[in-house]
């Protein structure tokens, strides 16, 4: 089980593999036909709620859902953006995804850190103890956490979900970043402690650069299941001003039950963002998962 | 020599200034919430009272004797079969037909994968939208190509809501198995391919013999992350059916945060999530030793 965070580079894109003596790429197209035709059938939930977002709730209900639309309209986005309260929710997922991804990846990266390089004493159990995070489901945490949040007075505010996404972040991040710190070759940090570097500035200077690569990873992967994250936020959450997307969506929905168009359009905006993210980003995230963890 | 400068400088505590934020938030918002769970799971709390008393075990008595606890218990195993087999079997396959010879890859793999990046309240959304009794697309299709007595109210019936909920789950869970495998098909190298048709094996028997050995250690990490998953199962069940018709589709998960947060119940919801949480540990805990005995 090695758990290498490399570079994420692309997959190749051609295998090195040459089989099919037979009539060359003839079993190739086949494939790529058969290929396409599954992908298709993939998509069409998404493809389809893009045809639906754009088309008007008569067009929807006269022609039937999987018609092709007579029709094309905005309008069910800005009335799905109006009612569904998105500016607020994009607000507030934004501003809490700002604050707590450079601060989860930091901590986590200093941690890693240690285990990696530093001599620390139980390490070994540290690991295992931070590990084990992975495995633990979020709702034996709710109880506690949300009496703490309301003692703190921190119920109904974005900020008191932090710790709890930092801590539920901790176990993944720490886990790729501390075996990519471990690659890095020991005899480059003992020069620099010859050259009179503090453990401190080795971290900033020389572990932090030349670990861009799997920084960037696991700060998207963060990224994407703190704005995804609805358990807490549901709990936490619950005045209209305060809340995350996911939460937005779920009010949203109950809403819009029988407005098939503005339904879609409001479920659209409500993903377009991670989906573009995801599109530019791909290959950091495919790479980043490909090195072994997924959090959950 | 370097080695001896590199102890010297920074001391013995030093680890521990870069351990302690993550570690302190660990602590903070994950172990000791847990931890204080297995205490309130021993007390009849009622979630909101300022008082109230120690049980003992009879909360965890109670649960054999809860009809849906009975329910839940079944739904997560069937759920956790079925969304660990199919989407394992499916991404197998994909990821072999993407590692021959095939067009388009890095848009195939694109359309794979993007369910897995999109909030599961949204991926509740779409489906919930898609399985709509009238306007839905599923019943659409199915009349469209005369199936009318096939169409149904897929979410909204005993028989057949649990596994509308499953489809769901299975297309966003497929994507990782998928990447993984193809990453590990792609480390496979040619010449036992070559070597075996140069031996007369089949295909077949380059599959059995050659391809799956292979792919052991993805099969593991796969395995261990989809079973640490699926006991996790929340978002999806209580955004798609809120654990219904009647009490359906309710799972451990779903169940707990109905008795905490609807019947005033926490001591009781709490045993709920301790039972699934030790259960989620147990099967978890040789993926976590593999991943801590990797590092050392």
């Amino acid at each position: 089980m090695t758990l290498t965070v490399q570079a994420p580079v692309d997959l190749p894109l051609e295998t090195t593999r040459s089989d099919s003596p037979g009539p060359k790429g003839r079993r190739g197209l086949v494939m790529t036909l058969v290929l396409a035709v599954i992908a298709l059938f993939w998509i069409s939930p998404l493809a389809l709620l893009v045809i639906t977002a754009v088309r008007p709730l008569s067009d929807f209900i006269g022609n039937g859902p999987l018609s092709w639309p007579a029709d094309f309209t905005w309008k069910n986005f800005s009335d799905a953006w109006g009612i569904g309260n998105f500016a607020t929710t994009y607000r507030n997922s934004a501003i809490l995804a700002i604050i707590k991804v450079p601060l989860g990846v930091l901590v986590s990266a200093m941690l890693g850190f240690a285990l990696a390089k530093l001599r620390m004493k139980f390490r070994r159990t540290v690991m295992f103890t931070v590990f084990l995070g992975l495995t633990i489901p979020i709702y034996i945490t709710i109880v506690p956490v949300f009496i703490m949040m309301r003692s703190a007075g921190m119920t109904d505010s974005i900020f008191g979900l932090i710790g709890p996404y930092l801590a539920f972040g901790i176990p993944f991040e720490v886990l790729v970043l501390q075996s990519f710190f471990r690659q890095i070759p020991d005899e480059i940090i003992e020069a620099a402690k010859v050259d009179g570097a503090g453990d401190w500035r080795v971290f900033f200077t020389m572990i932090l650069p030349l670990s861009v690569p799997a920084l960037v990873t696991v700060a998207i992967l963060d990224a994407v299941a703190t704005w995804n994250e609805f358990l807490f936020a549901l709990i936490l959450l619950n005045s209209d001003a305060h809340k995350t997307i996911p939460v937005g969506l779920l009010n949203f929905q109950g809403q819009f039950a029988n407005n098939n168009t503005g339904l879609a359009a409001g479920i659209l905006i409500a993903v377009v963002p991670i989906l573009i993210a995801y599109t530019l980003l791909q290959r950091w995230i495919v790479g980043g998962l490909t090195a072994g963890s997924l959090k959950g | 020599m370097a080695g001896t400068v590199a102890l010297k400088r920074g001391g013995r505590w030093s680890p521990w200034l870069f351990a302690i934020p993550a570690l302190g938030v660990y602590v903070a918002f994950l172990v000791y919430p847990a931890l204080s769970s297995l205490w309130f799971s021993l007390t009849n709390w009622d979630g909101l009272s300022a008082s109230y008393k120690f049980v003992g075990l009879s909360n965890y008595f109670k649960l054999p004797h809860d009809p849906v606890v009975v329910t839940a218990v079944k739904n997560n195993l069937i759920w956790t079969v079925v969304t660990i087999a199919v989407p394992t079997a499916i991404g197998l396959l994909l990821a072999i037909a993407l590692n021959g010879k095939v067009r388009g890859k890095p848009i195939l793999r694109l359309v794979f994968y993007t369910p897995a990046v999109l909030p599961l309240v949204s991926i509740a959304s779409i489906w919930g939208w898609l399985y709509n009794p009238q306007y839905g697309a599923i019943n659409s299709a199915l009349r469209a190509i005369g199936l009318d007595g096939l169409a149904q109210a897929w979410l909204g019936q005993d028989s057949t809501a649990l596994w509308a909920v499953m489809v769901p789950a299975i297309w966003l869970r497929t994507g990782f198995p998928m990447l993984l495998y193809l990453a590990a098909l792609q480390g496979i190298p040619n010449e036992l391919y070559e070597a075996a048709t140069v031996d007369g094996a089949t295909k077949w028997q380059q599959f059995w013999h050659i391809t799956m050995p292979s792919l052991r250690p993805a099969h593991y990490i796969v395995l261990a992350l989809s079973l640490i998953d699926s006991f996790k199962v929340f978002d999806l069940i209580y955004a798609m059916t809120y654990g219904g018709p009647g009490t359906s589709t309710q799972v451990m998960g779903t169940w707990m945060y109905f008795n905490v947060f609807q019947y005033y119940q926490a001591g009781y919801g709490t045993a709920i999530a301790v039972v699934i949480t030790l259960v989620a540990i147990a099967v978890g805990i040789p993926y976590v030793r593999s991943q801590t005995r990797e590092a050392s």
